[in-house]
């Protein structure tokens, strides 16, 4: 079905590369992963791994600050990075001829980034972080939900407790100290993936490739993940939050955890999130948004993570006047009725799941990401070709199988907004 | 210390790649529906993309708000399906069917697997010839555009906009108003106003048709003359009246107490797409405000860290346009930050870019180009927005080459045309009471406690 070029290299350094050539493409994306993401910051760190994305490009050894972004726009490309619970990548697209730049980019702060930070860069950059975080949670109605959630679907201790871009306290205390012993552990060879997809030869591209990530030495420290990432099963402890905000309209979300990515049951919740949420013939559109008139909006999604248990969220905004917990008693009541579904319904939602993965794949640094995704935490990019196929073995009987196992009312935690009363 | 043969200069490019623009199909069917078909193969999904000349510039003031609700009522079913049934029909292919309104345009597009691209075109079309518009669908559909309107003043970027929109224009002119409307009108809509808007503007002569992806040009023009072919009438052309504003500087605060930021709109109205600026405004728009390391953003983000971003954009459209600066920045700098966005404006129109901003921003946009056509659905939009815009039929093909024309005199004059440092509007979504002191300094301070 889908048919994707793969070549695996490596160097001695420990790097990984997957290289998939279509040599008719007249763009390249470049795509590295690291092995790191929120999941490795231990109390008082949290926002550390966001942090130490945005320092990634302030500079490096033979890159002036600022320069990185204006190198690769002058030459027709674009660039960015993210980062989330499980891992940090970095990635840029650009025309196929200028590929070399963009290797030598990422080499340079690969291997040499510290000789470049400075307390003054690190202050600025924290400023922008606040800024970020201001202009995503806090200066935003409902911002704080997810970071709200977290807390009460995982247990104290737990990796994926903590927002990605963590508390401002945090962020208001790492110092340089902390940048380098973190650069030290985790942006190393040995613990990323270098992914090329689009116009490119593949010869060429790993003299390349040696020539610039070959000197770099693996890293140093420790990589362990802090906390326990398997006390999963317990349910949350305070099932239930209610917030009042500046807001005309009750929203409710309501939480639940899920396997990880790799489990075989991961692709069953996938659908059963679709059956749930997705598109406007899914149950809780038909029921809350169409038949009831309750909900102006209504949603689902599945946050695969890799490391412990992934999560389940599903959402409504209520119409005007609304209630919150008739959103509440709704959406139970769906959720309780995923315990029957038809054949119909999970062909429905494996189709749209499908033309969903395909639309991803259209684009290079998408496909790039992917194969990234999966050298990097199943050491087999091949698997992407599979993704399709995983969902399409999802039956009636195991999503069934899978709202006992995990949606029941007892693993679920509910967070609801409700307007203020002066609002 | 890096090891022997790391070069310390970056390297320089290979042999260049060439990038053709895909070929474009262009056809017109007996109703006078333009069709543009684009063969491309590879990942086997196809786009189509209609957009009627509908967009929410056509509707009176009384009913302003009309067309997002004709817009989003077609998913209320169709003269032979319910909404649940026409859901199920599309979502069983995995097919997705989405509306937009714009000022310009209503667009309805769809996306599926090749293989099931003619059952969806054959729903598409039942979906826009002949919709049912059942009455409690329009109602339902009705009662959430009033929930987001409601909303807008909760979420501060929306708010922001929509301040912007009415300050930067007259009052009464008709990009002024919020494209979704206002409750007052909204909440007067009736199923008869959907209907009537979709019999008047929903027209085969004025809208076009694009159709991107794996598909045979002969099977998909045979296809779209099946599909759109009985469909008849002209949607009458309609002028907006953009109603400019051009008076003082001013602030304007819209106040929200106890925000943690400011979110700023600095601008003012602007020209119509038609411009024959539109290049040089572009590599304009590049070096002050476009992207990462602009010169507002170097200033804001990079250099004094008050910002995640801050961009600049022309918003133009058939009747006028608006130039709109953009950031949220903390509280306490809002002042400072106003500051230096008024004297990054003031200096480029004053002393106009430099010569090698111009090659790096001329060189991005002109680059970056082959990028937004990577998937069907950006080749789609680039086309069906040149044609709601009146482009010429090479416009795509041109444009990199128009990008490239561009001189360091071309930009200093429109600098000097097109931006207007003292008839900036400011608007500033904020808290009042901490930041009205110091933005007096800047001039008239108007603060709205209800907006």
């Amino acid at each position: 079905m889908i048919s994707i070029p793969c070549e695996e290299h490596s160097l001695d350094n420990g790097l990984r590369i997957v290289l998939s050539p279509e040599p008719s493409v007249p763009i390249v994306a470049v795509n590295l992963w690291y092995d790191v993401g929120s999941r490795n910051e231990g109390p008082g760190q949290t926002g550390l791994a966001h942090l130490f994305e945005h320092m990634m490009f302030q500079g490096s050894r033979h890159v002036a600050g600022k320069q990185h972004f204006e190198l690769l726009k002058r030459v027709g490309g674009w660039a960015n990075a993210t980062t989330w619970f499980d891992r940090t990548n970095y990635f840029e697209t650009l025309p196929s001829h200028h590929l070399e730049l963009a290797l030598w980019l990422e080499a340079d702060r690969m291997g040499w980034m510290l000789p470049a930070l400075t307390a003054e860069k690190l202050e600025i950059e924290r400023d922008v972080v606040k800024n970020e975080r201001r202009q995503r949670l806090d200066n935003q109605p409902y911002g704080d939900s997810e970071e709200r959630l977290l807390a009460m679907i995982y247990p104290p201790g737990h990796p994926y407790r903590h927002s990605v871009i963590g508390s401002m306290e945090d962020i208001d205390g790492f110092t340089l100290a902390d940048l380098e012993s973190f650069y030290r552990a985790y942006y190393a060879p040995d613990n990323a993936v270098l992914t090329l997809c689009g116009g490119f030869d593949s010869a060429r591209a790993l003299d390349w490739i040696e020539r610039y990530f070959g000197g770099i030495p693996p890293g140093t420290g420790s990589r362990e993940i802090p906390g326990d990432a398997d006390a999963e099963r317990e349910n949350p402890t305070s099932p239930h939050q209610t917030v009042e905000a500046d807001v005309p309209l009750a929203r409710v979300y309501v939480a639940m955890r899920l396997p990880t990515f790799d489990d075989p049951a991961f692709p069953t919740a996938d659908v059963a999130s679709g059956i749930l949420g997705k598109g406007r013939a899914s149950r809780l559109h038909r029921s809350l948004t169409l038949d009831r008139g309750i909900a102006k909006h209504v949603g689902t999604y599945v946050d695969p993570r890799m490391t412990g248990a992934s999560m389940m969220g599903v959402w409504a905004t209520g119409n005007m006047g609304v209630e919150g917990r008739e959103l509440e008693a709704a959406i139970a009541e769906e959720i309780d009725g995923l315990r029957a579904v038809a054949e119909k319904e999970v062909a429905r939602a494996v189709a749209m799941a499908e033309t969903a993965i395909l639309r991803q794949l259209e684009v290079a640094a998408r496909r790039a990401d992917r194969l990234s995704m999966f050298a990097t935490h199943f050491r087999d990019p091949t698997r992407l070709s599979g993704e399709i196929d995983r969902l399409r073995a999802v039956t009636p009987e195991a999503v069934e199988a899978l709202v006992d196992a995990r949606l029941g009312p007892e693993n679920r935690a509910v967070l609801t907004y409700v307007p203020r009363a002066s609002a | 210390m890096s090891p022997a043969g790391f070069p310390s200069t970056p390297p320089g490019p290979g042999p260049v790649a060439p990038f053709s623009l895909p070929a474009v199909h262009a056809s017109r069917l007996d109703s006078g529906l333009e069709v543009r078909v684009v063969g491309r193969d590879g990942v086997p999904v196809v786009t189509a993309l209609l957009v009627l000349d509908a967009g929410e510039s056509t509707v009176a003031r009384g009913e302003a708000g009309l067309a997002e609700l004709t817009g989003s009522a077609l998913h209320g079913g169709t003269a032979r399906r319910s909404a649940v049934e026409l859901a199920c029909a599309l979502e069983d292919m995995g097919a997705r069917l989405g509306t937009g309104t714009y000022w310009d345009a209503t667009e309805v597009w769809l996306t599926c697997t090749a293989d099931r691209f003619p059952r969806a075109l054959r729903l598409l079309s039942e979906v826009v010839l002949t919709p049912g518009f059942p009455r409690e669908e329009v109602e339902r559909t009705r009662e959430r555009q009033l929930g987001g309107i409601r909303e807008r003043r909760a979420f501060p970027a929306q708010l922001a906009n929509a301040a912007a929109a009415r300050f930067f224009f007259r009052e009464g002119a008709t990009y002024g108003r919020p494209m979704a409307g206002v409750e007052e009108t909204v909440a007067g809509l009736e199923r008869a106003q959907a209907a009537d808007f979709a019999a008047r503007r929903y027209r085969p002569r004025g809208a076009a048709l694009v159709v991107a992806g794996d598909v045979s040009k002969a099977g998909v023009t045979d296809l779209c003359a099946e599909c759109f072919g009985g469909w008849r009438g002209t949607a009458a052309p309609v002028e907006a009246t953009a109603g400019a504003r051009f008076g003082e500087r001013r602030t304007v605060i819209i106040h929200r107490p106890g925000a943690v930021q400011s979110v700023l709109r600095i601008g003012h109205a602007s020209v119509a797409r038609a411009t024959p600026d539109y290049f040089p405004m572009m590599v304009l728009n590049e070096v002050l405000g476009g992207d990462i390391t602009s010169r507002l953003d170097l200033n804001l983000r990079e250099d004094k860290g008050f910002t995640y971003g801050v961009r600049s954009r022309f918003v133009l459209r058939r009747s006028g346009g608006m130039f709109r600066i953009a950031a949220a920045v903390a509280t306490e700098v809002t002042a400072a930050a106003v500051r230096e966005v008024l004297a990054e404006t003031e200096r480029l129109v004053a002393d106009g870019p430099t010569a090698a901003e111009v090659r790096d921003a001329r060189d991005h946009l002109a680059g970056i180009f082959p990028l937004s056509m990577e998937t069907t659905s950006g080749i789609a939009i680039r086309i069906a927005w040149a044609f709601v815009h009146g482009l010429p039929a090479d416009y795509l093909a041109r444009y990199r080459e128009r990008v490239r024309a561009v001189e360091v005199e071309d930009v200093a004059r429109a600098a000097v045309r097109r931006l207007h440092p003292d008839a900036l509007t400011i608007v500033v979504a904020g808290d009042a009471d901490r930041v009205a002191p110091e933005l007096e300094a800047l001039g008239p301070v108007e603060v709205h406690d209800d907006f």
